[in-house]
């Protein structure tokens, strides 16, 4: 029953979505050799270049991407309960006997290549409640499938949250909520959802900044330390003599740093930027060198290609996630619908907390920028989720 | 838009999350603009402030000449041994892995492990350059640590004044020792030394920002300051402009590079009037008299002014001053008694004692007390003045005198008696026209004016003792150059010069530079307002001083032993010798001074010479041989015989 779409009339491969990503990529690996010119020095062998093996990364992307093009969505949901549950194990095992860097467990080791569980799981969570939520919408209206499908959102934010990772651990929600959203669960129940999630946030935040000692959430110091630089509160407590002050002047300092050069990077850059591979706060160093070719690679594009770069990685953006939605509004059925919103949401959630964090408009949280970011994971599970949208935008109309 | 028009209309919700990311969006384009150009400048300026370090680099400092193009203070090379710490930085690290030999440490502890390490890379090359050169150096932890911690981007410097042999060595070695160079600085170095400090004056550091810069620095490279005489007097010539140049430092304040903004313009040359053999042999014939004399000579061109010599002695060495001073220089240098700080030519007042007869004899002559007629008359001489019940005691025997051996013999009766005639106002007005009691102008910071009264600053304080003390040069203070400048207007015929000193200031290229010659012109300050005719009887009469045997207190300073055969071959010197009583307090002798005011070649009065010496025996005694040295180099100046030619700086 079943014609391959290859014989269809109708446009095959979505060609803007495509073009915007290999505008995303060959950026990537640009200002990813820009950004690590320093440590790494030119010539060489090929492989001990970042650019080359996030070149690497991306083509075993697209290939995942591809493969995943050529089995059909719905079948692929079929096997997604079980990709999400074989994830949720890897993130408990991840706790157990993870990698630890910088000061997180994040990573499971396969021989040379580190593996991030929390970014494949971003992929699998999405396919798996695309299936649940897509059932027939009067079911949405019971209050027990909500709550599975709250659970099943909260489930991966929680253990990666242990990690720590707040970043990826955040994502989930915006997501899960946005899915729900589109499924049509229940405006009243979304409310109260949002609702309930704005007032914990709130009551964090209160308890965070301001409550006494005894009084706060545990949170691992830094976590902390961030959210009190983003809010500008000043790290001494109220009795604290001379020298704790100072000491925590030093240390808001040291916390600060990132972001305010990071702002300085991406302010300086200006109009038109300091040309490619000129940038000097990374080149000597004022962004760290350990960031600037993953979570603040952004900074290195704004300060090298200015006001002019900014916009066109933002178009890219742009043009990725309205290719996203349309597929959303073009696709066959519902299951296609909410994994082509997820992907959207997903991506957004990122190009806008990491890009957001570079000019002060978001804490920091060790958050990707998708593609350009180097890392294989997050580039690997950015293009399977492109894939995925391709995946819905091919099989549109086979009915 | 193309792309949400194309969503499906029955959709709102899909519509919804597709406003929601076209707002997040926006949002961060207006960010983005926000920051990357309306604020741009802002983040501009902070990127500035931490990448660039400026640094001043002080201008080559220019020459000081004498009149013929001898150089007086110039500046060489002075090598050091500097250390730049970013070359260490691969090493630092390579200590530090060692060090922590994987241990997990703590923030603090990690910092502190490496400074330790950082410190014991540096101290160990520091040491191999020190078995180098075979010359123990030491760089205390505390020392390096403070200098690393202000700025790294800096260069340490290690060992200054290195010798040409440690040059070589360093140089030599089969390794080069990373992080470790020579670098050169220009010094200011004054080839005569003392004999000519006081004129110049001396430097001193001064590195801070000047009103006429432009913007400020992060630091300056070494930085000098003429503190006075025409170091000081001349700075803003001298100095010319200093250059800025950028230092790029990363993260940690390391040097990454350098690029010059502004290249320093070099100092102008200053050409004084002095002329140095005449100088050297000058401040020679002075310390003739005892290293720690305490005297002054000067040695003035009476036809225009010039200042041909200036010699204060004791002299500091002015080179001392470039590196720092220890406490017991800095003792010697500010000991009470012998003063080397004081230029005694210009900023020492003393009583002129029988110098001052010269004034009474003007004044005298002037009024009529005295004439052409009425000098040839004998006074007759007691052997003592005696004034009211109080008798002034006179160096010169009883006898006759007529007004030219009163002088040559320095006769105090003869002159209280005339002078009294005379009277107060006229000899102090007569003072303050030949320029005593008066002030120069000298801007090099070394001036005083002495104390000479006006007539009515005593009206009605002095008595009649106080002016017989007047006439014979008791009461007031004068310097040596203004005795000099009376000397000189009394040779010439009567005008009084300002004293010249530079003159001219030269651009450091003539002819590359726009900067044009400045010229410093010879000015009269008047006339002295005497008929011609009484000066040449006081020349005369200054005369007698060193050619009548019998008389002339300074006949024995220019005669050779036979007492006929004069010392100088070409010069015939007018002369008036001088010994002033200094008392203090208690009115008790304290010591005195002795002068010696001379002029020559008789003839054709050209160069005047006026020495001074603190506790010296006489005027005739002390003071005329010092002079009578100083003629017998104009001498060989004017007349350069075989193997006698001028005297270059650099031979001293």
């Amino acid at each position: 029953m079943r014609s391959t779409p290859f014989t269809e009339r109708h446009a095959r491969v979505d060609w803007p979505l495509l073009v915007a990503l290999c505008g995303l990529t060959l950026l990537g690996a640009l200002f990813i050799a820009s950004a690590t010119l320093v440590n790494e020095g030119e010539g060489g062998a090929l492989w001990r270049h970042a650019w080359f093996r996030q070149v690497v990364n991306y083509g075993v992307g697209l290939i995942a991407g591809a493969l995943i093009c050529a089995v059909p969505y719905h079948v692929l949901s079929r096997w997604s309960m079980v990709a999400y549950w074989a994830m949720i194990l890897l993130l408990g095992l991840v706790l157990l006997v993870g990698t630890v860097r910088f000061g997180a467990r994040r990573w499971i080791s396969l021989g040379p290549f580190p593996f991030q569980p929390s970014e494949f799981t971003k992929i699998a969570f999405i396919l798996a409640l695309a299936h649940y939520l897509s059932r027939p919408p009067d079911e949405l209206r019971r209050p027990w499938v909500l709550l599975q499908a709250l659970g099943m959102t909260v489930l991966p934010f929680v253990l990666i949250l242990r990690e720590p990772d707040l970043g990826s651990a955040l994502v989930f929600l915006p997501v899960g909520t946005a899915m729900m959203f589109v499924a049509g669960v229940p405006t009243a129940f979304l409310r109260r959802l949002l609702g309930g999630i704005g007032v914990v946030i709130a009551l964090l935040l209160v308890d965070i900044l301001f409550a006494p000692p005894r009084w706060q959430v545990r949170l691992e110091p830094y976590q902390r330390k961030r959210l009190m630089v983003y809010f500008g509160k000043d790290f001494a407590p109220a009795n604290a003599n001379e020298t704790e002050r100072q000491r925590a002047r030093q240390e808001q300092r040291d916390h600060s740093y990132n972001v305010e050069q990071a702002l300085i990077s991406v302010g300086s850059g200006g109009l038109t930027g300091k040309g490619w591979r000129h940038g000097t706060q990374n080149a000597l160093g004022y962004l760290p060198r350990a960031v600037a070719h993953n979570d603040f690679i952004f900074a290195v594009i704004a300060e090298e290609s200015g006001f002019v770069g900014s916009v066109l990685v933002l178009t890219l953006y742009t043009v990725v996630l309205f290719c996203g939605l349309r597929t959303a509004g073009q696709a066959r059925d519902r299951l296609g619908k909410l994994v082509a919103v997820g992907v959207v949401t997903l991506w957004f959630s990122h190009v806008f907390i990491n890009i957001g964090m570079n000019i002060r408009l978001m804490p920091v949280t060790g958050i990707p920028l998708p593609l350009l970011s180097y890392g294989g994971s997050s580039v690997v599970c950015s293009l399977i989720a492109a894939g995925l949208l391709e995946n819905v935008y091919l099989y549109r109309r086979l009915y | 838009m193309l792309i949400v028009d194309q969503l499906r209309k029955d959709d709102p919700r899909l519509r919804l999350l597709a406003l929601a990311v076209l707002l997040g969006m926006s949002l961060l384009l207006t960010g983005l603009w926000y920051v990357q150009v309306v604020s741009t400048r802002r983040y501009q300026a902070s990127l500035q402030n931490q990448t660039f370090r400026t640094v001043r680099i002080p201008a080559i400092r220019g020459k000081i000449l004498d009149r013929n193009g001898l150089v007086l203070a110039e500046n060489r090379p002075n090598y050091s041994l500097d250390l730049y710490i970013e070359e260490l930085r691969p090493e630092f690290e390579a200590a530090f892995t060692r060090a922590r030999a994987g241990r997990r440490l703590s923030r603090a502890t990690r910092t502190q492990l490496q400074a330790a390490t950082r410190y014991a890379v540096v101290s160990n090359a520091v040491q191999r350059v020190a078995r180098l050169l075979g010359k123990p150096m030491d760089l205390t932890e505390r020392e390096f640590r403070r200098h690393h911690d202000q700025w790294p981007y800096r260069p340490l410097p290690l060992l200054e004044n290195l010798d040409a042999q440690e040059i070589a060595r360093f140089l030599e070695q089969p390794r080069s020792t990373p992080g470790i160079d020579i670098e050169s600085q220009p010094v200011r170095f004054y080839p005569a030394g003392t004999a000519v400090a006081h004129l110049l004056g001396y430097l001193t550091r001064d590195d801070q920002v000047r009103d006429d810069e432009e913007g400020g620095f992060n630091y300056s490279l070494p930085s000098f300051q003429g503190a006075l005489g025409i170091e000081y007097a001349f700075d803003k010539e001298l100095a010319g402009k200093p250059g800025i140049k950028s230092v790029v430092v990363d993260s940690l304040s390391y040097r990454e590079a350098e690029t010059v903004w502004l290249t320093a313009r070099a100092g102008q040359n200053v050409v004084l009037t002095l002329d140095l053999p005449i100088q050297l042999a000058a401040a020679r014939a002075l310390r003739s008299l005892g290293a720690s004399v305490r005297g002054a000579v000067v040695v003035l061109d009476a036809l225009d002014g010039d200042v041909l010599a200036l010699v204060s002695s004791p002299a500091y060495d002015p080179n001392q001053f470039v590196s720092p001073i220890g406490s017991e220089a800095w003792a010697k240098l500010n000991d009470p008694k012998l003063q080397p700080m004081l230029n005694r030519a210009t900023q020492g007042a003393y009583p002129p004692g029988s110098v001052f007869k010269l004034v009474d004899a003007l004044a005298c002559l002037d009024c009529g007390a005295l004439t052409p007629a009425s000098i040839t008359n004998l006074f007759h001489s007691r052997g003592y003045y005696q004034l009211g019940r109080r008798a002034i005691a006179d160096t010169a025997p009883a006898g006759d005198y007529d007004f030219r051996r009163a002088l040559a013999r320095s006769c105090n009766t003869y002159f209280i008696y005339y002078g009294l005639r005379a009277g107060r106002d006229r000899l102090l007005t007569w003072a303050h026209r030949c320029g005593l009691g008066e002030r120069i102008g000298l801007s090099t910071r070394q001036e005083t004016a002495g104390y000479v009264p006006l007539p009515e600053d005593v009206k009605g304080i002095w008595n009649e003792g106080n002016v017989a003390n007047l006439c014979i040069g008791q009461e007031i203070a004068v310097t040596p150059l203004q005795v000099a400048i009376m000397t000189g207007a009394i040779a010439n015929g009567g005008v009084l010069f300002w004293p010249r000193l530079v003159d001219r200031v030269d651009p450091p290229e003539p002819g590359l530079d726009d900067q044009a010659t400045r010229h410093f012109p010879p000015q009269a300050r008047g006339l002295l307002g005497a008929a011609p005719l009484y000066l040449h009887l006081v020349r005369q009469a200054m005369l007698a001083d060193t050619e009548d045997p019998e008389n002339g207190t300074a006949f024995k300073a220019f005669h050779a032993r036979d007492r006929v055969t004069p010392l100088l071959k070409d010069f015939r010197v007018g002369a008036k010798t001088g010994t002033a009583q200094v008392k203090d307090v208690h009115g008790r002798l304290r010591e005195e001074i002795t002068w010696l005011a001379s002029f020559g070649p008789y003839e054709t009065p050209r160069y005047v010479v006026v020495v001074m010496v603190e506790g010296g025996g006489s005027g005739g005694g002390t003071c005329a041989p010092v002079a009578r040295e100083v003629y017998q180099a104009i001498e060989q100046r004017l007349a350069p015989r075989a193997g006698t030619r001028p005297q270059l700086a650099r031979d001293n």
